[in-house]
């Protein structure tokens, strides 16, 4: 188990680290396609079955964006240490490192389809759930003027998976966001501002009949990217 | 200065005049006994003019002094005599109608039927790319007559001898002379001579026209840069300032914020709309600060497109012109003009 954990935190680090050596290195070029690629700030608000369990934290993350023709993805990771709510009943505080890859194709006007997978593993594991669930939406984009773009997305979470086991109906697991990317210095810098809501309406079966066991996730994330 | 310079004048002009008055004292008896209304005198000084030795000039005048004569005693067969010697020692003569008498007037025009001459020959000056034009020709024959024109010059090999016309004709007679050889290729530049021979029964008579045929080259036309009447318009355009971008922030911002609200299960307490909140709150600002600010040009799609086909019609009429240009690179602008005539023919 301990050696699971371990190997999540050096494929996040991996990653991070990565994509940080890509963001310096400003003359990296792709013909006919757009990347983009930063860290992050994360800060979030995390709640599981009921009002007790409260979380708050704050991490670091990263944002890789990529554009080509009608398509783009967008892939995000983040690292949140929350922390108990000193209102609520909980105790332990615990990492939540996140995957979030979303793939986008351009449909009409400011509409755009999405697909992709979320990842979330706790540390501990059994201090909150961990999920992974197939998402579908949609997207709509706007220009605010030059450079500067918002965008507001929201979907579905199909075929949930939860650490600790539990159910999702079909139309159960929601996710909104909302999304900021303003271009500085001549398109060379992107200010990034991310909102991202998630809601799993989990249901737990321990044999003494169906529990409900929600899961519910607030996560904000500002930062920069590179764009080449 | 001024006194040398009026007797080179004097002396230019005597010469010229020399060679036009009438020098002969019996002829110039003859013409003051006329101009005073002595028929008489006028009849037998011309007569003895004649017989003495004239120019070709006094010899023409002193005939036309006959004829005038004639016609004032009313002889007008001898008067019509008398001036179809005139027409055939000057085919182009002419009488002023405004100053002449109508009696001469008609005589010299049944003279001039009675012989056969080719009068008023001119070529007209003209300049036309080489098988895209004609050379005016026109000419006078006095009586029925099979006409032949010709055209006869050049040098060495390039001499030629080309038949622009033959007919048989009366009064004015327009040609259009294309100035090819009989291979369709423009005549060579050089001088040449127009020659119109007129003929019936034993009479014949000729004249000729010189003409000097140069070559040059044809104008190119210019490039277009653009089109007369048509501009390039520009192709971005900014658009008024609005508030859309502040009410669309404020819409998406919104639109999160609620659907956070609404969706938050209510089992887990109050949702949390603290980052929802500062992200929103950071895109009402920009939507606010790209309300203030001045809009962004954007593409003007009518213009473009106007511009776009204002450029395809530039380039295909250019190339079109590049064409035409290549052509008259091998074409020949043909001047021909009349040179100074030596005098009528017989």
């Amino acid at each position: 188990m301990r050696t699971e954990r371990r190997k999540d935190g050096r494929a996040l680090r991996a990653a991070v680290a990565g994509m940080v050596v890509l963001s310096v290195i400003p003359s990296f070029r792709l013909s006919a396609q757009h990347i983009s690629i930063g860290p992050q700030v994360v800060f979030g608000d995390y709640r599981e079955v009921s009002s007790d369990l409260q979380y708050r934290g704050s991490g670091i993350g990263a944002k890789a964006t990529l554009e080509w023709k009608k398509f783009s993805a967008d892939i995000v990771l983040s690292k949140v240490k929350y922390k108990p709510t000193s209102n609520g009943t909980a105790t332990t505080e615990f990492d939540a490192s996140e995957v979030d890859v979303r793939l986008r194709y351009y449909i009409t006007g400011p509409v755009s389809g999405e697909l992709g997978f979320i990842n979330r593993k706790a540390d501990p594991e059994f201090e909150a759930q961990s999920v992974g669930a197939v998402t579908a939406g949609a997207q709509m984009a706007y220009l605010l003027g030059p450079g500067v773009r918002m965008a507001l997305h929201g979907g579905l979470m199909f075929g949930a998976k939860y650490s600790g086991g539990g159910t999702t109906s079909g139309l159960g697991a929601l996710q909104l966001g909302l999304g900021l990317t303003v271009d500085a210095l001549h398109r060379r810098v992107r200010v990034t501002g991310d909102y991202g809501f998630q809601r799993f309406s989990r249901k737990t079966d321990d044999g003494r009949g169906v529990l409900p066991a929600p899961i519910q996730q607030s996560l904000g994330r500002v930062g920069f990217a590179i764009a080449f | 200065m001024k006194a040398q310079a009026l007797v080179t004048a004097a002396i230019l002009s005597g010469t010229t005049l020399a060679a036009q008055t009438i020098q002969n004292p019996t002829l110039r008896r003859a013409q003051q006994a006329f101009d005073n209304l002595d028929y008489r005198q006028a009849l037998s000084g011309g007569r003895a003019a004649l017989r003495e030795r004239l120019s070709g000039f006094e010899r023409s005048r002193a005939y036309e002094l006959l004829g005038f004569t004639y016609s004032g005693m009313d002889s007008i067969l001898k008067a019509v005599d008398a001036f179809k010697q005139v027409v055939l020692l000057e085919p182009e003569r002419t009488l002023d109608p405004n100053r002449t008498s109508p009696k001469a007037l008609s005589a010299f025009q049944v003279a001039l039927t009675q012989v056969l001459v080719v009068r008023q020959l001119v070529v007209d000056s003209v300049t036309f790319v080489g098988g895209q034009g004609v050379v005016p020709v026109r000419y006078t024959v006095t009586q029925p007559a099979r006409v032949v024109t010709r055209v006869v010059g050049g040098t060495g090999a390039a001499s030629t001898s080309l038949r622009i016309d033959s007919t048989v004709a009366n009064g004015q007679v327009n040609l259009r002379w294309p100035a090819r050889l009989p291979n369709g290729d423009p005549v060579p530049a050089g001088n040449y001579t127009v020659i119109v021979e007129a003929a019936v029964g034993q009479n014949s008579f000729s004249t000729s026209q010189p003409i000097r045929v140069s070559h040059g080259t044809v104008d190119t036309v210019a490039h277009l840069t653009s089109l007369p009447g048509y501009a390039e318009l520009p192709e971005t355009e900014v658009p008024p300032k609005s508030w859309r971008p502040l009410g669309l922030a404020l819409v998406y911002t919104g639109v999160a914020l609620a659907g956070t609200s609404a969706l938050s299960n209510g089992d887990l307490g109050s949702p949390s709309l603290r980052e929802g909140g500062a992200i929103g709150a950071g895109i009402v600002l920009a939507g606010f600060i790209m309300t203030l600010k001045k809009p962004a040009p954007q593409a003007a799609r009518g213009n473009i497109l106007h511009n776009q086909l204002l450029r395809e019609q530039i380039a295909r009429r250019n190339a079109e012109i590049a064409q035409e240009n290549t052509r008259r690179r091998q074409q020949v602008a043909l001047t021909v003009a009349p040179v100074a005539r030596p005098g009528g023919g017989r």
